[in-house]
């Protein structure tokens, strides 16, 4: 039995909207959520261009598929990731191409997806469950009849074949779907033992996978109340109110503090430590959750992964930067940096929303070119929505030997002199640049130094 | 003992705070307490902060309790009674089981309701995005978590308001105890953790909690147990304060899977103006079979022998393990009293090898008892009693070809009827307690159960005076 999917009415216009130079290929991404028993596609967005295509068409003579930058593609479709709050995530490819090519399309898409699946699941902190579906959908469209041939591909088991599944097209998929939210304090002390930079990236991968867990085995309550067992997120009551209201469920996170690999000893862990890094601050956060009898646990866990996603996020976006900026191995330097900042702004079509991260030194402006860059829409400035996050205030008297300081502290609020100032460079670090291939390749880089086990 | 009359409830509330400090120079006396100090500081001020999270474990109740007192649940609020909090909790077994647990509540009087501390992650005072603090200087880092575990013993009538204030204030405590541990015992850059261990001391203390530091024996903390022993008015004879005597909650399981004091779920003799002299404190009922040794036919008086180290070594007298047969009649050949063959054959052994082992192994002494008939024995109540009363260990009876632990008396000084707590090592089935109790393998005995012909010899084991 195939998977089914329902997709919203949107998504068939851009789809068919889509404008491809006679022979050649159009690829790009399909976003929404996956349930146990179904899934929905709420977004679709086409790769962009890289500025250098118009030149390589030329000089490569194996054919249009050939061309397809598999890296390109699979980076767009990770950094849009990072975009999706809690609850959606990529589910699959497309792939537009002339009738002439389409026999040979579900090998391409079967390379497309696989690659793409292992760059996005990199740096995830987070295991998938055994509920997590591994399915990923590949849709086919020939650009002449139209005709579309939707399958799917298991991405646990690279042997496996492409199953067919069912693509049905439905108007205001997501329109009712509740949304969960929270903004959660952090306050992370990471030593870091030994000097280089590998040494630090590594501690500061432990330090925030170890909280992670914190955070996955925390209770969680939505609307105050606790989610035990197996029960649906909205009480039957509240199911009759047949609105197009989106319902807000605020979420409550209570952890404590195990640490299951110190428990044994009768001593302390001490370790000689070259320095130290401190990630403080409050993230906001946000999820949903389908409307088609949602389980509470599905409904935490997706709130749960947006809160770790968004703090693991920013560390991988600032540490890239830095990489790009600095160019070698320098590290992080002393004293306080801003992380980026979340900001929301709606999504493409459905009346969800996507966010994206504001360096101190942006813009709305900034924002808008990125949003537009990688997900093929205008959003207006007055759209986005920056008040979620407010931007970090510099005091010179935070101490490293202070663990949770009571709530009055003594805010300065002066410039601090930074060593090195953040190189900005917004549009050019996500679109083509003129090197764009060495921003692909950077990136790429950057993660195998990250999380490279 | 104590049966209390009116209903106890006792609160325990469990919990992990991570201790964390940096060190500029671990050997810096002043430099590294204060340091050590402050972090204890901000650990007291999380425990007072409003983000703290009491959930009763077994129930979907969550308070916090210091945010002018918030429930999870409408119907309890802060001027409730405390009792009504065991209306929520689902215990979780059933059926036979439970009929026995009620049982030992009225035997021990208490019900414990388990909370547990959480913190709070998603109310934060501002709303700042995250910055990256970096710091460059080489020190050393501490990180230990702190086993925090809490009781409050209340009546049913008290407040939940003033249940949760105490709790908190009982956090707090606990936490300056634990520093005060921490600090004594610093060497460097070494930190003991410190661990709590609750005791039911005799009223007016009550159910106490005393924080010792790991991985020290009981053996080096002398000085501390004699300190408190003075503090809280304790004989200076008993061992109140060792970690083996810690309380035993009702309501936890024991992990080893053997049985501990059996006789408790008996129902004493109906004799007209007897009282009972029984075993005081735990002993653990060894018998036949167990540890997959078969010695059925031979190893009673083994067995028996096995429960009287079981006693003193759950009561804190000594830390070493229950000998094993092997290691019982290899001590007898250390000693003298067997040849070399002895070890590893199945000969019995009698009440003076049971004394002569007992003074190898554990270093105890015993009196023994003699008995020429085994009618004479239904004479011995004062003796047994006093016997129980001073002493209160178990007492291994041989005679006949059988051996016997004997766990206590009902006697009366006026009548002289007596009758006999009876463990007995011959039985060769499981950890069932229904079956022993129900089929007579630990039962009251009258004097008829002993071979009125036969000679008896008793084995009374002293306990050490030391704490």
């Amino acid at each position: 039995m195939g998977r089914s999917y329902f997709v919203d009415e949107t998504v068939e216009k851009y789809l068919g909207g889509l404008l491809a130079d006679p022979g050649s290929c159009v690829t790009g991404f399909l976003a929404g959520q996956s349930s146990p028993q179904r899934d929905f596609v709420v977004l679709a967005v086409q790769t962009p261009q890289r500025e250098s295509e118009g030149q390589l068409k030329s000089s490569r003579g194996s054919g249009p598929l050939d061309d397809i930058d598999v890296e390109w593609v699979t980076e767009h479709a990770r950094q849009v990731s990072r975009m999706l709050p809690g609850g959606l995530c990529i589910l699959g490819l497309f792939l537009v191409t002339p009738p002439e090519l389409s026999k040979d399309a579900q090998n391409t898409l079967k390379r497309l997806i696989f690659a793409m699946d292992k760059c996005i699941s990199k740096g995830r902190l987070w295991e998938l469950t055994e509920e997590d579906v591994t399915d990923r959908v590949t849709l086919h469209i020939c650009s002449k009849t139209k005709k579309t041939v939707c399958k799917t591909l298991d991405v646990k088991d690279p042997k496996s074949s492409a199953k067919p599944a069912d693509w049905k097209y439905q108007t205001c998929v997501s329109s009712s779907w509740p949304m969960l939210t929270c903004s959660v304090e952090v306050d992370l002390q990471i030593p870091l033992t030994g000097s280089s930079s590998d040494n630090t990236d590594k501690c500061m991968k432990d330090c925030l996978t170890r909280w992670a867990k914190q955070i996955e085995a925390g209770n969680c309550l939505i609307s105050g109340r606790q989610a035990l067992d197996d029960s649906e997120l909205i009480s039957a009551q509240k199911k009759n109110l047949k609105t197009t209201h989106r319902q807000t469920f605020p979420a409550r996170i209570l952890v404590s503090d195990e640490q299951p690999e110190l428990d044994e000893r009768s001593s302390a862990l001490v370790q000689l430590c070259s320095g130290s890094v401190r990630v403080r601050g409050v993230v906001h956060c946000r999820a949903y959750i389908h409307n088609n009898k949602p389980k509470a646990r599905h409904a935490v866990q997706a709130i749960k992964r947006d809160i770790i996603n968004t703090v693991s996020s920013r560390v991988e976006m600032f540490l890239e930067d830095l990489l790009i900026s600095e160019g070698s191995r320098k590290g992080l330097c002393t004293g306080q940096q801003a992380l980026p900042r979340r900001v929301f702004a709606p999504m493409p079509f459905s009346g969800l929303s996507v966010c994206d991260y504001m360096f101190p030194d942006e813009s709305t402006a900034d924002v808008a070119d990125r949003l537009k860059e990688m997900l093929d829409w205008e959003t207006p400035e007055e759209d986005i929505d920056i008040s979620l996050e407010s931007n970090q205030l510099f005091s010179p008297e935070l101490e490293m030997t202070d663990s949770h300081s009571d709530d009055s502290r003594k805010h300065v609020i002066s410039e601090v002199q930074v060593e090195n100032p953040h190189i900005h460079k917004a549009p050019q670090y996500y679109a083509g640049v003129a090197v764009a291939a060495t921003i692909a390749l950077l990136a790429t880089a950057t993660s195998l130094l990250y999380f490279s086990e | 003992m104590v049966y209390s009359e009116e209903c106890a409830i006792i609160f325990r509330l469990k919990g992990i705070l991570e201790f964390a400090c940096q060190l500029d120079n671990p050997n810096a006396g002043s430099q590294s307490q204060s340091t050590i100090s402050k972090s204890f500081q901000g650990l007291r001020s999380k425990v007072s902060s409003k983000n703290i999270v009491f959930t009763v474990c077994n129930s979907p109740i969550l308070i916090w309790p210091n945010t002018g007192f918030q429930s999870s649940m409408e119907s309890l609020t802060e001027a409730s009674a405390c009792g009504d909090i065991l209306q929520y909790i689902e215990s979780d077994d059933g059926g036979s089981k439970k009929t026995l647990k009620k049982k030992d509540k009225k035997r021990s009087g208490h019900t414990v309701v388990n909370l547990k501390l959480l913190f709070e992650v998603t109310d934060p005072a501002g709303n700042e995005a995250p910055s990256l603090i970096r710091v460059d200087t080489q020190q050393h880092c501490v990180k230990m978590p702190l086993h925090l575990d809490c009781v409050l013993s209340v009546t049913t009538e008290e407040s939940l308001a003033s249940v949760c204030t105490g709790l908190v204030e009982t956090l707090r405590k606990q936490l300056a105890e634990m520093e005060e541990v921490v600090q004594r015992y610093r060497k460097g850059s070494s930190f003991l953790v410190p661990q709590p261990f609750h005791f039911q001391l005799p009223e007016p203390a009550g159910l106490t909690t005393v924080i010792y530091p790991a991985g020290v024996p009981d053996s080096q903390l002398q000085a501390i147990r004699e300190d408190l022993h003075r503090k809280f008015e304790l004989p200076s004879d008993r061992p109140y304060l060792r970690r083996a005597n810690a309380f035993h909650f009702p309501d936890v399981a024991y992990k080893d899977g053997y049985l501990r004091n059996p006789h408790i779920h008996l129902n004493p003799p109906n004799i007209e103006d007897a009282k009972l002299y029984l075993v005081q404190g735990v002993y653990i009922y060894h018998h036949y079979m167990q540890d997959r040794v078969d010695d059925d036919g031979w190893g009673c008086a083994y067995r028996s022998l096995q429960t009287i180290c079981s006693w003193f070594q759950q009561q804190g007298y000594v830390e070493t393990a229950v000998p094993t047969h092997t290691q019982i009649q290899q001590a007898l050949v250390d000693v003298g009293d067997k040849e070399p063959r002895f070890v590893g054959s199945r000969q019995w052994i009698g009440s003076i090898e049971v004394q002569v082992v007992l003074n190898q192994l554990l270093g105890v002494t015993s009196k023994i008892l003699f008995v020429s008939q085994g009618s004479e024995l239904a004479t011995k109540g004062r003796e047994l009693a006093n016997h129980f009363q001073t002493e209160g260990t178990p007492v291994m009876i041989g005679g006949g070809v059988l051996a016997h632990t004997i766990l206590g008396v009902a006697w009366s000084e006026n009548s002289g009827q007596i009758r006999f707590l009876i463990l007995d090592p011959h039985y060769t089935g499981g950890e069932d307690l229904q079956t022993i109790t129900d089929k007579g393998w630990c039962g009251w005995k009258g004097p008829e159960f002993w071979d009125q012909n036969a000679y008896y010899n008793l084995c009374l084991p002293q306990r050490p005076k030391t704490i």
